[in-house]
């Protein structure tokens, strides 16, 4: 469904979605029916230039496990305004059972001069008593001032700021967004996760941990040029947790070049009096992580995460996250510094 | 000097200073800042021995990179050691498991693992043997070669004979240096994939060695059967416990770590709907069906002595209908689940003698031609006597003396050679109270919650709906819910769950003396009946859904056995 003279109302897209019901309720066979599952509004934000397949494709493979009514926005730098929208469905067969479980998929095509006319069209298409998840995929569109408006309908918006020019300048943005009380998720925070969750493990270990009131310097190598915000977040979780037993330790950054650029390549914690590295995580080549640790050596998957990998830990939260809220102020000082 | 203890020094965690004299010891795990006195010494001392009167802030060092957010549960180091380490149950579920939670990440990088069976072998060729294993057995999980050969590292074997003393010496012996080589934190887990019958002299070795206690914690695992009756299951918890405290003690019921049962815990009180309804007011009855396609696989010599009822209800099924019927539990702690899962089966009315054989019914099964091939009856199995009672079907009706559930039965089934593999829980709700819609007995089909354990472990919902059209025709639709596709992530098996609970020391899948105790004092006055009765055997084909007798004993309550 096109909306005529480049306007949309929702009602007409609830009408729409209800049709869409009915016309899949009519293709199921028998007695077997279609099953509507849904456990959020997950709105997605995209430059039109984007790649709608691979959105597609990241939507379908989050369904199953995190089925919600999506929005799908894509935006075009144009002056003048204009907006478009349909709506289908999106299926899947669960257990090789007959009956389909189907989530709607809203699809909205809008110029940059209508951005202030969306989240009034957005609103009532969000399913009620349910968390509003809103994915930016493009810095510039988190920039727009008038983009705040569809922020202020999300409990949570999720971005990623490896896709932002400037690090620091992204960490400041984010900063001040969460200053102003929006929730927020960012995917280069959720990309740390296995790596804060091995060196959680390594001091599992008591006479590890004996240790790591001794660590006065860190080391956390990266790919890209510039140091990446992964890199500030982690400098900045594993500081503010050493500081809790009373550690202090210095911080470096260092670029080993490489790809892809936000991508870590090791992390070190030592003891300024000893030769080896209280525990060290090196990537190896391809996906495995060595873990040196009390003269131990072992090995983890690291493998990087797709969109999809790291949306799905995402949608899992649909509160705050008082862990990044903390590591992103942190980060946001340690790269003004 | 004596050493200060961390449980020593927990009740003065309050108090910021703590002076310590010369030679005055601190456990690990302690972690003091010097403060005064001593200025050479570090920041950070942790555990050792004072050089001299130094005053100490002290607190106990917690790891402070934690996301509970984010993170799985927190894993402590421990060496495991596996008695009958060349067995089948090490080889298919114990190595694959450990395996897989060290692929998880899930296990701490020092894990060791040390196995011990008679047969001689190298700690290399026991690595080569567990390998082939894990390659074999490792079910919807990739193999990796990196993660493995990590893995392997912690993985150690020594041969002994349980029925030698020596053993136990240099076992303790053995634990130790692994213990410095793989900073394990002096926490051990002892396992016993051994013959039931080894059990307790394990238990008293590792007592009188002293190996049952160490500077860390120690725990035993014990898989079933937990003794044969009543008496020899009290022997059993009174011989462990010449070793072991009960706390330390984990009976293993992998039923308990299937998914499907952990969400029964989640979806009656994790929900404020479900609840209200779950007592004799709206719920007509409830069936537990425990079914093997397969007969006893060469197993006929130890099934000979146990048989379904021991075998099956004592334990698994117990077990589940505890999680059923149990009542809300004031937390989620260990204690507070293990005593209302206790206190449920101390509240099974036990049989009295004449009433046995109508509750009860014992099946044996027969000769069968199914798809083309010849299947033997159980007494023509290897190892079994041509004229064994025992039964390989076993159904009985349960009733829970206690006000939620007083009069509603509770009907449990478990044999072999029953037409398909599958484990699932039926709670068939009280019909509507008038049947206001006209149509055929569909139309008054009760609501029937449907609680799959194996082999698709998942939860359906079946209600009534209108057909879509003129008129007021009502048709049964099914809700459902399926852990492997729904979350779309594989579920851990029961052991990975299991495994890792007992590291974590978590107790709340694991069964506890008295529930033993409980379930066989309802097993027992069934199977003296039994004993003491010739049955007709066999009295049900291979293939078949068991004896007619079980069927009866149903409908003479007006209910039919639901076909899974």
């Amino acid at each position: 469904m096109s909306a005529a003279g480049g306007t949309i109302a929702p009602d007409r897209i609830l009408h729409d979605m209800a049709d869409l019901w009915v016309s899949l309720g009519k293709q199921g066979e028998g007695d077997a029916g279609v099953l509507r599952a849904c456990s959020m509004t997950l709105v997605v934000a995209a430059e039109e230039s984007d790649d709608e397949q691979a959105i597609g494709e990241t939507l379908a493979a989050l369904m199953p496990e995190h089925p919600s009514r999506a929005i799908v926005i894509r935006f075009r730098a144009e002056d003048q305004r204009s907006l478009a929208a349909r709506v289908f469905a999106q299926c899947w067969m669960p257990f090789g059972h007959r009956q389909q479980i189907c989530c709607e998929q809203i699809e909205i095509t809008a110029s940059d001069a209508s951005l202030p006319d969306l989240a009034p069209v957005v609103l009532p298409l969000t399913v009620p008593d349910l968390p509003v998840i809103l994915w930016c995929r493009s810095p510039r569109l988190f920039q727009l001032s008038a983009f705040s408006q569809l922020t202020a309908i999300a409990q949570k918006v999720v971005l990623d700021s490896a896709a932002f020019g400037d690090p620091a300048a992204a960490l400041g943005d984010m900063v001040g967004a969460a200053a102003a009380g929006r929730g927020l998720a960012d995917l280069s925070w959720t990309r740390l996760t296995r790596w804060r969750e091995l060196i959680a493990q390594i001091f599992e270990n008591r006479a590890q941990l004996a240790n790591l009131p001794l660590v006065s310097d860190i080391l956390i190598a990266h790919r890209a040029a510039a140091t990446p915000t992964t890199a500030y977040y982690l400098a900045a979780w594993l500081t503010d947790g050493l500081a809790k037993i009373g550690a202090h330790p210095r911080v470096q950054f260092r670029s080993d070049g490489g790809e892809p650029a936000w991508r870590l390549s090791r992390v070190e914690l030592r003891a300024s009096d000893r030769p080896d590295a209280i525990a060290s995580i090196s990537l190896a080549a391809g996906t495995c992580a060595e873990i040196r640790a009390g003269g131990l050596v072992s090995m983890a998957l690291l493998p990087a995460l797709n969109d999809y990998a790291l949306m799905r830990e995402e949608l899992a939260i649909p509160g705050r996250d008082p862990a990044f809220e903390h590591a992103l102020a942190v980060a946001a000082k340690l790269a003004l510094s | 000097m004596p050493a200060l203890h961390a449980e020593e020094l927990a009740p003065l965690a309050g108090e910021p200073l703590l002076q310590l004299r010369t030679g005055h010891a601190l456990s690990v795990g302690h972690i003091c800042r010097i403060v005064k006195g001593d200025a050479g010494a570090r920041s950070g001392f942790i555990g050792g021995v004072a050089s001299e009167r130094v005053i100490l802030f002290y607190m106990s060092l917690e790891n402070p990179f934690q996301d509970p957010l984010r993170f799985e549960r927190r894993v402590p180091e421990c060496a495991m050691v596996i008695f009958g380490a060349n067995g089948d149950l090490t080889k298919r579920k114990l190595l694959p498991a450990l395996y897989r939670l060290a692929y998880e990440r899930r296990l701490d990088a020092g894990h060791a693992v040390l196995g011990i069976s008679r047969t001689p072998m190298t700690d290399d060729q026991f690595r080569g043997k567990m390998l082939a294993s894990v390659k074999e057995f490792l079910e919807d999980s990739p193999f990796d070669a990196d993660i493995w050969t990590a893995f392997a590292q912690g993985l150690f074997y020594m041969a002994g004979d349980i029925d030698n003393p020596a053993i136990f010496p240099a076992l303790d012996a053995r634990l130790k240096e692994i213990e410095a080589a793989r900073h394990t934190g002096g926490n051990v887990l002892f396992y016993l994939s051994t013959q039931p019958s080894q059990y307790i002299p394990i238990a008293q070795g590792l007592g009188a060695a002293n190996v049952g206690k160490g500077a860390g914690w120690r725990r035993i695992v014990i898989e079933k059967p937990f003794g044969h009756d009543l008496a020899s299951a009290q022997e059993l918890s009174t011989e462990l416990h010449t070793a072991f405290e009960e706390s330390e003690v984990y009976r293993i019921d992998h039923y308990l770590g299937k998914e499907t049962v952990q969400n029964i815990l989640a979806f009656r009180f994790g929900n404020g709907i479900f609840e209200p309804l779950w007592n004799r007011r709206y719920v007509n009855h409830v069936q537990i069906t425990a079914a093997e396609s397969i007969g006893v696989e060469g197993r006929g010599a130890y099934y000979q002595e146990a048989g379904a009822l021991r075998d099956m209800i004592q334990n698994h099924l117990s077990q589940v209908l505890a999680t059923i019927a149990m009542e809300p539990s004031a937390s989620f702690r260990p204690t507070s689940v293990r005593d209302e899962r206790s206190k449920l089966l101390r509240s099974i009315r036990v049989m009295k003698p004449d009433e046995v054989l109508r509750n009860t019914v014992s099946g044996q099964y027969g000769p069968a031609h199914i798809g083309g091939a010849d299947v033997p009856g159980f007494r023509q199995e290897t190892g079994v006597k041509p004229d064994a009672q025992t039964d390989t079907y076993a159904a009985v009706t349960f009733f829970v003396d206690n006000w939620r559930w007083a009069g509603v039965p509770f009907y449990l089934r478990s044999g072999k050679r029953l037409p398909k593999r599958v484990t699932e829980i039926a709670i068939q709700f009280n019909a509507a109270p008038l049947a206001i819609f006209n149509g055929d007995e569909t139309t008054t089909a009760p609501n029937l919650l449907i609680l799959r354990i194996q082999p698709e472990e998942g939860i359906s919902l079946k209600f009534l709906s209108k057909r879509p059209g003129a008129g007021m025709k009502l048709r049964p639709v099914s809700m459902d819910f399926n852990y492997g596709s729904s979350f779309g992530e594989r579920s851990p098996s029961a052991y990975e769950t299991l495994l890792l609970d007992v590291i974590i020391g978590d107790a709340t899948l694991y069964t506890r003396q008295d529930m033993v105790e409980a379930s066989w004092a309802v097993v027992d006055a069934i199977q003296h009946v039994w004993d003491n009765t010739t049955f007709d055997f066999p009295n049900y084909a291979s293939g078949t859904w068991g004896p007619k007798a079980s069927d009866d004993m149903l409908a003479r309550r007006g209910h039919v056995w639901r076909q899974p």
